[in-house]
């Protein structure tokens, strides 16, 4: 299957991207663009959608409304240009600890 | 809780038999599940060796990208830069193919990226500074481990989705559906007996009156 790959982000993140070679590009400023950005690609079957950490804390009940479980499309979160944000729990070790009920060195 | 039985069950020789079988397929499903368990963790231990590493390194190499970036954009102007970028031709070239762990479909992404060099990136020299293309070429380092990234990251929560469930169900059935069964079936193997017993307390009197009497 072929599929593409698209980002949504602050303009900076968006314009480095395509610099990088991603044309695919959504601007989000508020909550309501990035919804409707990842609602657009998810019915256009993009496969990896790139979004920066700020826009998806902010949209998190959103994506995981239309990700959830499945495997496609997906959603990698990267910090923006201000650097990674300092969560206090991080998603994945926090699943790590779920899953395995010890946490994990990471 | 130790001594729940399933309700609404005659005590009956049929129904003992089928929670037999029941009991069996239960005790059965559990080993198999408890193995698929166990083989799932180890899949995941193996993928938590991989991502370890990758974040981190996506990460400085983003943060490598954006600096340069902001250098283009001080010496370039905004504006300048996002006119570059959007004569850029699209690099990224993606196929997905899917990959089953014990059942788990999970994706494998075969990215091609065409590395490109100053001349092939679509932007002219003479407005463009050097600090551009570094940042281009950061930016698709950036992507390749991106979409690496994105794929074991993807894997991970699909593999503890499977774990979780897995988990759950193996639980079930060990703390109660199969405690459940066998308090069912020796609850009912203890009314039999007692039915047995009455019969033959029964017939002992039955076979006395006829004595008494001839």
């Amino acid at each position: 299957m072929k599929s593409s790959v698209a980002v949504i982000g602050d303009i900076d993140t968006v314009t480095g991207f395509k610099l990088g070679g991603v044309k695919k590009g959504y601007i989000a400023n508020n909550n309501e663009e990035a919804e409707s950005a990842l609602t657009e690609l998810i019915n256009n079957e993009i496969s990896i959608i790139i979004i920066t950490e700020k826009i998806a804390d902010k949209i998190r009940e959103h994506i995981n409304k239309k990700v959830g479980s499945n495997v496609l499309p997906m959603i990698i979160e990267i910090p923006d240009k201000s650097g990674s944000s300092q969560r206090e729990a991080d998603p994945m070790s926090e699943l790590i600890k779920r899953v395995i009920g010890v946490e994990m060195i990471k | 809780m130790a001594q729940d039985t399933i309700e609404g069950i005659n005590p009956t020789r049929m129904e003992l038999l089928n929670l037999k079988n029941r009991e069996k397929l239960a005790v059965k499903g559990h080993s198999l599940l408890k193995e698929k368990r166990d083989a799932l963790i180890m899949e995941f231990f193996e993928i938590l060796d991989r991502v370890k590493g990758s974040r981190e390194k996506t990460e400085k190499k983003l943060k490598e990208a954006y600096t340069n970036l902001t250098d283009a954009q001080v010496i370039m102007g905004d504006l300048s830069v996002q006119k570059a970028a959007l004569s850029v031709k699209e690099s990224v070239n993606v196929k997905i193919e899917s990959r089953s762990i014990m059942g788990v479909i999970v994706p494998v992404v075969d990215s091609q990226i065409d590395s490109k060099t100053v001349l092939t990136r679509g932007y002219g020299f003479s407005d463009t500074s050097a600090k551009l293309d570094e940042a281009a070429k950061k930016f698709e380092e950036s992507v390749a481990l991106i979409i690496e990234l994105g794929e074991i990251e993807k894997t991970i929560y699909l593999l503890a989705a499977e774990i979780e469930s897995t988990k759950r169900r193996v639980n079930a059935l060990e703390h109660i559906m199969i405690p459940k069964i066998k308090n069912t079936v020796k609850s009912i193997e203890m009314r039999l007996q007692e039915m047995e017993r009455e019969t033959f307390v029964q017939l002992k009197m039955i076979k006395s009156a006829i004595d008494a009497n001839s």
